[in-house]
């Protein structure tokens, strides 16, 4: 009884056959449990007539109610016809009853739906993505840390500050000093090595003299994390 | 005073811009599905009387705006009104109350058509597909979705308007149709 595919027609303000029969028991002030539908079909017809040409699928939707009435209507006023009835149609009165109960419940409840659509009080919730952020959370300490760090460095010499010619600094000399602290201490840090005021000359000319000795393989050198100082070690003979 | 379990789930409910989990609440802030629970039913009774709510559907939980204050909200957002004609409305209510079902429990109760009601609907995200049912050509079943819960300003289905006639005075549909399915 129902089509396959089309748009939804409204019937004359009945959104369906059901809508119409429940649409004539409150019109008529009647209770859907005691009402003898049977007694509706009279009706119900009536409204159909007054209908203006329809879409075939709505009209046979409605017709196929129709029919129910009708046959409630003979079966109640003439009861020898039960039996025959009942073996080719399986939807007897309180079928009908119970789908129009049904639809009812549905009504009231789409009716309260359609209230609170109305009243507009709705939710929101919050739109947009999560923010890209940087991958470790931010550390007041780090920062602090980060900043006196800045201000030590900005408070030491400046190389065009210092008299010191270029000549002074040779990888050749300072890889045999660094060799000779290595040989006595076992260990020592990068800035231990560069010493209190270094410049940047002497922190380069220092920096490759290590990276010599790490590829003659004469010292270990480690790091625990990023920007850490660097652990010199001498490498144990083999 | 509100539990620091409940303040740390409202923190990450808060950044999130989707429904969150209970069970990847419990992930991020190291506790049991069940102290979650506890922290979201003291968070959500925390909120009463502010501009906040906590809805969920079913184990997915959200923060939302309060269905009072929609209309300020919907001012600064520039959202417009939802319009939904009676006939979806309907489709809607069978769909919101009986859910998952299928076009034909939806077309059984309307005695109508719902094709065009159930594809209006879906374009508005208001009901979704959840999967299929285990009988005959495997009808597709629908559910509501977020956009209903918040269009509506329903904090969750237990929020659904209650009916006069209550939900056991009728069969449910699936009853009815295994009785129909049996005798025939």
């Amino acid at each position: 009884m129902l089509g396959p595919e089309g748009p939804h027609v409204t019937v004359e303000g009945f959104d369906g056959p059901l809508d119409l029969l429940l649409e004539l028991v409150e019109e008529k002030k009647l209770d859907i449990l005691t009402v003898r539908l049977g007694e509706l079909a009279d009706a119900y017809l009536a409204r159909i007539r007054a209908l203006d040409a329809l879409p075939a699928d709505e009209v046979s939707a409605f017709l196929a109610l129709a029919s129910r009435l009708v046959l409630l209507k003979a079966r109640s006023l003439l009861p020898s016809l039960i039996p025959l009835a009942e073996t080719d149609e399986g939807e007897s009165e309180e079928d009908l009853r119970a789908r129009l109960l049904e639809y009812a419940v549905v009504r009231e409840r789409a009716g309260a739906l359609g209230d609170r659509l109305r009243s507009g009080e709705r939710g929101f919730h919050r739109e947009g993505g999560t923010p890209e952020l940087p991958p470790r959370g931010g550390e007041v300490l780090a920062l602090a840390a980060a900043w006196s760090k800045v201000l030590a460095l900005a408070s030491r010499p400046r190389e065009e500050g210092v008299v010191a010619p270029g000549e002074r600094y040779s990888v050749e000399e300072r890889t045999a000093e660094i060799e000779a602290i290595v040989a006595e201490h076992a260990q020592v840090t990068f800035t231990e090595l560069l010493s209190t005021e270094p410049t940047l000359g002497w922190a380069v000319v220092t920096f490759i003299a290590l990276l010599d000795l790490y590829r003659r393989s004469v010292i270990d050198l480690e790091q625990s994390e990023l920007f850490a100082d660097i652990l010199i070690r001498r490498k144990q003979a083999a | 005073m509100r539990s620091g379990l409940a303040n740390a789930v409202e923190s990450v409910l808060f950044v999130a811009e989707k429904p969150v989990s209970r069970a990847e609440l419990a992930r991020v802030v190291g506790a049991t599905p069940k102290q979650v629970e506890t922290a979201l039913t003291e968070l959500a009774a925390s909120y009463q009387g502010t501009g906040l709510r906590l809805a969920h559907d079913g184990d997915d939980w959200q923060l939302v705006t309060a269905p009072e204050h929609a209309a300020h909200v919907a001012a600064y957002l520039g959202a417009d009104r939802l319009r939904v004609s009676p006939a979806s409305l309907e489709t809607l209510a069978i769909i919101a109350y009986r859910q998952p079902v299928t076009r034909a429990d939806v077309e059984s109760i309307r005695g109508v058509n719902c094709d065009q009601t159930i594809y209006t609907l879906m374009q508005r995200r208001l009901i979704e597909e959840r999967g299929r049912r285990e009988a005959p050509g495997r009808p597709i079943l629908y559910g509501t979705t977020w956009e209903f819960l918040e269009c509506f300003g329903l904090s969750s289905l237990d929020d659904l308007p209650r009916a006069l006639t209550p939900e056991g005075a009728i069969p449910a549909i699936g009853e009815r149709d295994a009785v129909g399915d049996g005798s025939a």
